[in-house]
Formats: C-alpha cells, structure tokens, sequence
C-alpha cells in the first residue's frame, strides 16, 4: 500500500528540509544585530544528491543483524543544522550576512513552492489512477 | 506548531528592532537636555540584544518534537558611560563657573545611521516573516 505514496513521502523530506531552512534563515536574520551571533546553515539537497550519486561509503548488510553505515535509504536522510562559528563579519563578532540570507530566502520560497506543487500534481495522478482516469 | 514558531523568531526581531529605534527617537529627542531628575545632563541610552533561548513548553517536552528556537530579544537598555560634550556658553543656566555647559553625549549623525540600521533591520524581519507566512499557505493549498 505504501508504494503508492513513495513519491510524496520523498517529496514531503523536501518540504520537510526546506521548512526547516525557513526557520533557520529567519533565526540567522532575526539575530542580525545579537553581538557574537553565529548563522546557521541547513544541508540537505547536497547530502540527498551525494546519496543518490553514491558518493558515500554504504555498507552492505549481508546478515539481518547488521548495523547501518552510511546513510541508509533515502527515506532516512534528515536536513542537518550546520553552524559556521569559524567566520566574523563585523566587529561585534556577528557573521550573518545579510544579502546571503535574502537570496537564499527568495530561493526557499521558490523551492518550497515548487515542492508543494509537485506533492499536489502526484496526489492528482494517484486520484486519476484511483478514480480509474474519469473526472 | 512548528509553522507558527518560525512566525515568532521574525515577530521577536521585529520587537528587538522597534525598541531599538525607540530608543533611538529617544536620544535624539533628549540631544539638548543639559537637566534630567538626576541633576546631569542626558546621557546617551543603548540598547542590548541577545539570542532568546525558548524554553520548551510542556505540550513540547511530552511530543519530544521540541526544536530550539532562537528569536533575539532586548535584554537592557544601557546608559552610554562615554563623556559628556563641553560647550563654551557663559550665558546657560546650567554652566559651570568657567562658564561651560555640559550637553549630553549624543551624536545625531550616529543616531540616524543607527536609525537607517534599525530600519533596514525591520524590513529584512518583515520580509522574513511574509516569507514564512506564503509558505505556510501554500502548504494549506496541497492537495487542492
């Protein structure tokens, strides 16, 4: 039963991922003017696409046993919260960058967009399929 | 709700930054005030942010969906400890016997880059905020 949703549950990660980045890149603006603030980043298209690449070392499990090395299966792959406290941008030791976080906002809304929009088209075609393609 | 709690990080900027342009409407306000209730001249007022760190509510801590959420707040509006400006002005009532009159410790110009700042600060917030709030909708509209 659940094959039928393994599209939208990939896509809901997305959604999921770039949720999260909202919040952290309001945080990151939020705190502009907090001295010693540091920003914080969220990963995960780029560790999604090295898992998909087979970038990373994976382990085979050839016994039921078997712990997980690597990152497993793609339903597993959560965004990662990462903070850049090696930078300083400004005397106060602040380093949030403000003309980054705008465009990486604008580039959130975007793919956030577009992912609610693909869930929504899939969900159509599971209603096509199930209504047997009438209206 | 997790939706909800991002609205508030941008709601907590925008309170930090609008106290701190009122205390900058402040100090402009007082730049020539040689006598407040405590007999000296006005001093400069600054304000203090720091990271708020939400503490988990109770429904939070019994989901275990708690996330930290990091809004800013106003923790203390300072005085400036810096020194006053010393004016030649013999006629002032409030001129010392040489004849200078201590005027408070306010600089317009840096006030209204201050300002400009505190402004600029606002809209990024505001722009943040809208952000969140057309992803939330959208996220109400899948499936439609």
């Amino acid at each position: 039963m659940n094959w039928i949703f393994a599209r939208t549950s990939l896509l809901e990660q997305g959604l999921n991922a770039s949720w999260k980045r909202n919040k952290i890149i309001a945080e990151n603006i939020a705190n502009i003017d907090t001295p010693g603030f540091k920003a914080s980043r969220v990963e995960f298209e780029s560790i999604l696409a090295d898992a998909l690449e087979g970038m990373v070392i994976q382990g085979k499990k050839t016994r039921k046993g078997h712990m997980d090395i690597g990152p497993g299966s793609i339903s597993s792959i959560q965004p990662v919260v990462r903070q850049d406290t090696k930078t300083t941008m400004r005397m106060d030791g602040n380093n949030v960058d403000i003309d980054r976080e705008m465009v990486e906002l604008a580039e959130n809304i975007i793919r956030f967009n577009a992912q609610a929009q693909l869930i929504s088209k899939e969900l159509g075609r599971i209603r096509t399929a199930v209504q047997e393609g009438r209206r | 709700m997790s939706f909800l709690r991002t609205m508030s990080i941008s709601g907590s900027g925008l309170t930090a930054q609008r106290v701190r342009m009122d205390t900058i409407a402040q100090n402009i306000a007082n730049a020539s005030v040689t006598r407040t209730a405590n007999g000296t001249p006005y001093r400069r007022r600054v304000v203090v942010f720091e990271t708020r760190d939400d503490a988990p509510d109770f429904a939070g801590l019994l989901n275990k969906e708690y996330e930290n959420v990091k809004g800013v707040e106003v923790t203390a509006i300072l005085e400036d400890p810096s020194p006053f400006k010393r004016v030649y002005d013999p006629e002032h009532p409030d001129a010392d016997p040489e004849g200078y009159v201590n005027l408070p410790n306010v600089d317009t110009t840096k006030e209204i880059i201050d300002m400009m700042s505190a402004t600029r600060a606002y809209e990024a917030n505001v722009t943040a905020f809208n952000a969140s709030k057309s992803m939330a909708l959208k996220a109400l509209e899948i499936g439609r």
